[in-house]
């Protein structure tokens, strides 16, 4: 018999978080995907959908400040959490130092991985701002670049550390 | 954002227990129909490959507090099942008494990957790579069934075959104390090959811990092979060829042959058996001639 307490520990269909700064409720399964909340629901495009699967990277955005896949991620993981997306990095005037990192080197080709490898390279540079190659290489190893041959993108990363890629914007 | 009714027909329950006994009792009332889940990111790789159907619930543990952290415990590390990879992958406790998992933990996935996943969803999966390197750190487990705690080493889960329902609740790793008086030295050794240099999955895994005296006598060592599907288990003959001896050339060739002989993969289209044996077998004896005194300066 099913005990009358369980049913307060049932993760609600309401997805109460922050995104981008602002107060997300959403009546949402617990287990929906983060990508497809950011993307159908808030309309967020610029996280994309591509592996699904945790490897490529594309759908990378911080919660409470670390990267993660959100193709990975479910609703009810996020209840009460901060959640940043590509629109969100920067604040309303300027891009953030990454973006501008990145638009000055030319860390991309297509595009289609950049607001990741920007969410990951932000996430890496907050926690050490001065990594040593061993360490990038490690942070970036779940961001797959398939038109660069990642020249561009490391340069765009020596770039952000130089000008001190932290923002006090990050969620 | 209406709810979409056929969407919420299809999608899990996902139940948050607090308590250790909370999540078992879920577990024994809805069985096969529920699935615990830590980090739940293999679960979804699973979900979107198709080799695992969505369950009618979820019973989710990151709700229960006693299960995430890393202590010191009585001459152990206790590592709580719902830790994440990355704060085991940072954590001074784990790199100062077994660095051996931390490196095994830096080689899992990538960095956004471990903020979700957990030490506790790698062992319970049984063949994630963290468990070779806990079997040759003489690891413990600790579950509760219900109504009871059970204890088995890392080696014993790995190869036992798992039937009545219960929850990983600690992970445990022997704390032991530098001897002053001691010449010897502890060493430690993992390696996984994949097809890719980062981020990969591995096609063979190797773990090593030791312990070696100032000429190269090795006086303890525990060695774990997997990768891939394969279940890790210990290469307890090349272990008991070379306790007690120096490793010299003719030794690490038995010890090569003792690997060879015991390390059975399984394997799939991308790696035949003979290539994973010969690559366990080599990644062993490499990693003990590295080690050894005389052979570490000849690279």
């Amino acid at each position: 018999m099913i005990d009358q307490t369980w049913a307060e520990r049932a993760a609600g269909s309401k997805l109460e978080c922050e995104v981008n700064g602002k107060a997300v409720s959403a009546e949402i399964t617990p287990s929906t995907r983060l990508l497809s909340v950011i993307r159908e629901d808030l309309g967020l495009t610029g996280t994309k959908r591509s592996c699904e699967i945790g490897r490529c990277g594309a759908c990378m955005v911080l919660v409470d400040g670390k990267p993660v896949n959100s193709c990975l991620t479910m609703a009810y993981q996020c209840s009460g959490k901060k959640i940043t997306t590509i629109e969100g990095l920067a604040g309303e005037e300027m891009l953030h130092p990454v973006q501008q990192s990145f638009l000055e080197e030319g860390g991309y080709q297509c595009g289609y991985c950049t607001p990741g490898m920007i969410i990951s390279v932000a996430a890496m540079l907050a926690e050490n701002p001065k990594p040593s190659m061993e360490q990038i290489e490690e942070h970036m190893s779940g961001n797959l670049c398939r038109c660069t041959g990642y020249g561009g993108i490391l340069r765009s990363i020596e770039r952000a550390i130089e000008r001190g890629g932290q923002s006090d914007d990050r969620g | 954002m209406a709810l979409n009714q056929e969407e919420l027909l299809r999608s899990p329950a996902v139940w948050q227990p607090r308590s250790i006994e909370e999540a078992i009792g879920m577990k024994e009332e809805w069985g096969s129909a529920a699935v615990y889940t830590a980090g739940s990111t293999l679960l979804r790789t699973q979900w979107e490959a198709g080799t695992a159907a969505m369950p009618r619930h979820l019973i989710d543990l990151g709700s229960i507090a006693s299960l995430s952290g890393i202590r010191e415990e009585e001459g152990a590390i206790a590592i709580g099942p719902m830790t994440t990879l990355t704060d085991c992958r940072s954590s001074g406790l784990l790199a100062e008494h077994a660095p051996l998992l931390v490196d095994a933990v830096r080689n899992i996935a990538g960095w956004s990957v471990r903020n979700l996943a957990t030490l506790g969803g790698n062992v319970v999966y049984r063949v994630g790579d963290a468990v070779p390197a806990l079997i040759a750190l003489n690891a413990k487990l600790e579950w509760h069934d219900g109504s009871r705690l059970l204890f088995e080493s890392a080696e014993e889960w790995a190869s036992s075959s798992y039937a009545v329902p219960r929850l990983l609740t600690s992970i445990r790793i022997p704390c032991e104390e530098d001897d002053p008086t001691s010449n010897t030295k502890r060493f430690f050794a993992f390696h996984k090959v994949g097809r890719r240099e980062a981020f990969t999955p591995s096609l063979v895994t190797v773990a090593i811990q030791g312990e070696a005296e100032e000429d190269g006598t090795l006086t303890k060592l525990r060695i774990a092979a997997g990768g891939g599907q394969t279940t890790p288990v210990r290469m307890t003959r090349a272990e008991e060829l070379l306790l007690g001896a120096k490793p010299d050339g003719a030794g690490l060739q038995q010890a090569f042959e003792a690997v060879l002989e015991q390390y059975e993969p399984r394997t799939d289209p991308f790696a035949t058996d003979l290539y994973r044996k010969r690559t366990a077998a080599n990644l062993v004896v490499a990693a003990l001639w590295s080690q050894s005194p005389s052979n570490a300066s000849k690279g």
